[in-house]
C-alpha cells in the first residue's frame, strides 16, 4: 500500500509540471519549425500552403508585440486605431514579403544550437539554417505572454528584423506623421 | 567564398572589382575613387560629430528608456551606442542603390536564376567549397590580425585537408568529417576591431553596401585573393565574376525579401549592412 501511494504521489509530481509548463522556448520553436517544413516538402497547393504558413506564423509569432518594438518611443504617438491597424499592416507586410519566398526552400535543415536567457520573460533560442553553401545562423527572441512563447524577433545574420524595421521607422516618423506612415504601409500591402 | 559574396546584401560583387583591380594594378587609375578618397582622412571625426545628422541618435533618458525596456528595446546592448550609421554621402549612395537595385533586376538575378536552372546546386556547392578554399589567405591573415589563433590555426588546417582529401577544395571534407569550421573574418573586420569607425555608409557599384572603412578593406583583402594575381586582369575578373555569381546562386530570394518587407528600401538595406557587420565585428 505504501509504496503503492508513494508511485502515486510521485506520477503526480511528473504530471503537474508538464500540464502547467508551457513548454520550453526551443521546443516551441522547433515545433513550429519543424511544421512549416513539413508544409513546405508536402504536396499541396501553393495557395493551400500559403494559407497553412500564415496559419503557423499566426501561432509562432507575436504580432503586437513585435509592432510595439518596431516603433519604440513612438508606438505612443499612434491612437489606439492606428496601433491596431499598423499591427495587422506589419503582419500583412511581413506575410507577403517571407511566405511566398520560403516556398522556394524546402532541403535546408535547422540546428538547434542553444537557448540564452535575456530577462525573466524573454529568451532568445540560437539556431542554424544548414544550406548547400553555407550555414546561416537564425536566432529567435522570444517573450512569454499568457504561459505560451511566442517570436517577436528574429535575427539573421546577425540583423534583427525588428530594430531594422525600428531604423526605417523612426526616419520616417522624423518628418512624417504617423497617418503617412500608415499610408506607405498600406500601399506597400496593397490595399487603399 | 570570402566574406566578400557571403555577405547577404552584396549579392551583385561583379564587375566593381575591376576597378579595384585597376586601382591595385596600374598606378594611372589611382584616381577613380575620389568621392570615397575625401572622407579618408576624417574617419573617426565623422563617428563622433555627426550626431546632427538626420538619423538622430538616441540621447535616451533614464526615463525613456524605462519605458522602452517595457517594449523589449534594450535587449543587450545600450541604446546610447549609435544604432546606425552615418550618411553624410547620402546623395551618392541613393543613386548608386537605385543604380544597383536596376542591375540586380535586370542583370545579375536573371542571369544568375538561369545559371542555377542550368548546373545543379550540388555541382555549384562543390564549386563554392573551391572558391572557399582557395580564398583561404584572407580569413587566414585577418584571424592572425585579429588575434585568433585557434580560428587560424584551423583555417590552415583546413587547408591542408581540403586541398589533399577534399580534392583541391572542391569537397569541404574537414567541415563534414573533422567539424572544423571556417572562420569569416575580413580586413574591415579585423580595422573595425581596432575600434576603427565606418567613417561613413559607401555604397559600391555593383558590390552594394559597403562603407569607407569596408571599403579599405577590401582592397587590402584583394592583397590576399589569389584570383587577384591571376594575369590577364580580364580572366582574373572574369573568374571573380563568375565565383560572385556562384555564390549569389545560394541567396537569390534574399534581396527580394528584404526588399518587399521594408518600408524604405535604402534605410532598410543600410541598417542590415550596419547590422551584419556589427555582428561579424563584435563576434
Amino acid at each position: 500500500m505504501k509504496i503503492r501511494s508513494f508511485v502515486m504521489v510521485i506520477l503526480c509530481i511528473m504530471l503537474i509540471p508538464a500540464k502547467t509548463y508551457a513548454g520550453d522556448p526551443t521546443d516551441t520553436v522547433t515545433t513550429h519549425v519543424d511544421r512549416v517544413m513539413n508544409v513546405l516538402k508536402g504536396n499541396a497547393s501553393e495557395e493551400s500552403k500559403k494559407a497553412d504558413i500564415r496559419k503557423i506564423a499566426g501561432i509562432m509569432f507575436d504580432f503586437t508585440a513585435m509592432s510595439k518594438a518596431t516603433l519604440g518611443k513612438n508606438w505612443t504617438k499612434l491612437d489606439t486605431d492606428q496601433q491596431q491597424e499598423f499591427i495587422r499592416l506589419l503582419r500583412a507586410m511581413l506575410e507577403n514579403a517571407y511566405i511566398s519566398k520560403i516556398l522556394d526552400y524546402s532541403d535546408e535543415k535547422a540546428v538547434y544550437i542553444k537557448e540564452r536567457a535575456l530577462s525573466d520573460t524573454r529568451v532568445e533560442v540560437q539556431s542554424k539554417l544548414v544550406t548547400k553553401s553555407a550555414d546561416i545562423p537564425m536566432d529567435y527572441r522570444m517573450v512569454k505572454t499568457e504561459e505560451q512563447w511566442k517570436v517577436y524577433d528574429v535575427i539573421i545574420e546577425g540583423v534583427s528584423l525588428i530594430k531594422n524595421y525600428r531604423t526605417q521607422f523612426r526616419e520616417i516618423l522624423s518628418t512624417q506623421t504617423p497617418e503617412e506612415l500608415l499610408q506607405v504601409m498600406r500601399k506597400k500591402v496593397g490595399k487603399i | 567564398m570570402s566574406t566578400i559574396t557571403h555577405h547577404p546584401i552584396t549579392l551583385f560583387l561583379i564587375i566593381f572589382i575591376n576597378l579595384l583591380l585597376g586601382i591595385t594594378g596600374c598606378a594611372h587609375t589611382g584616381k577613380s575613387t575620389s568621392p570615397p578618397g575625401k572622407e579618408d582622412l576624417t574617419f573617426q571625426n565623422q563617428e563622433k560629430t555627426e550626431q546632427s545628422s538626420p538619423e538622430k541618435q538616441e540621447n535616451e533618458t533614464a526615463a525613456e528608456k524605462m519605458s522602452d525596456d517595457k517594449l523589449f528595446l534594450l535587449d543587450d546592448e545600450e541604446e546610447t551606442v549609435p544604432t546606425t550609421i552615418k550618411d553624410p554621402l547620402h546623395g551618392w549612395n541613393r543613386a548608386m542603390f537605385t543604380f544597383n537595385d536596376r542591375f540586380y533586376f535586370l542583370v545579375a538575378q536573371p542571369l544568375t536564376k538561369g545559371y542555377a536552372k542550368i548546373v545543379h546546386a550540388d555541382v555549384r556547392a562543390v564549386i563554392n567549397n573551391f572558391f572557399l578554399n582557395i580564398s583561404m589567405p584572407i580569413r587566414f591573415v585577418n584571424s592572425l590580425l585579429q588575434l585568433k589563433f585557434k580560428s587560424a590555426g584551423t583555417e590552415l588546417l583546413r587547408f591542408g585537408i581540403n586541398s589533399t582529401l577534399g580534392v583541391v577544395g572542391f569537397l569541404d571534407v574537414a567541415k563534414i568529417d573533422y567539424g572544423l569550421e571556417s572562420s569569416d573574418e575580413d580586413f574591415g573586420q579585423t580595422l573595425g576591431k581596432y575600434q576603427l569607425g565606418h567613417g561613413a555608409y559607401f555604397m559600391l557599384p555593383f558590390l552594394g553596401p559597403s562603407s569607407i572603412r569596408d571599403s579599405v578593406g577590401l582592397l587590402g583583402d584583394l592583397f590576399l585573393y589569389p584570383i587577384g594575381y591571376i594575369k590577364p586582369q580580364e580572366l582574373s575578373l572574369g573568374i571573380y565574376t563568375y565565383e560572385s555569381m556562384n555564390g549569389f546562386s545560394f541567396n537569390l530570394n534574399d534581396y527580394d525579401i528584404l526588399k518587399g518587407a521594408a518600408v524604405d528600401p535604402y534605410t532598410a538595406v543600410r541598417d542590415a549592412y550596419y547590422q551584419n557587420r556589427k555582428a561579424k565585428v563584435d563576434e
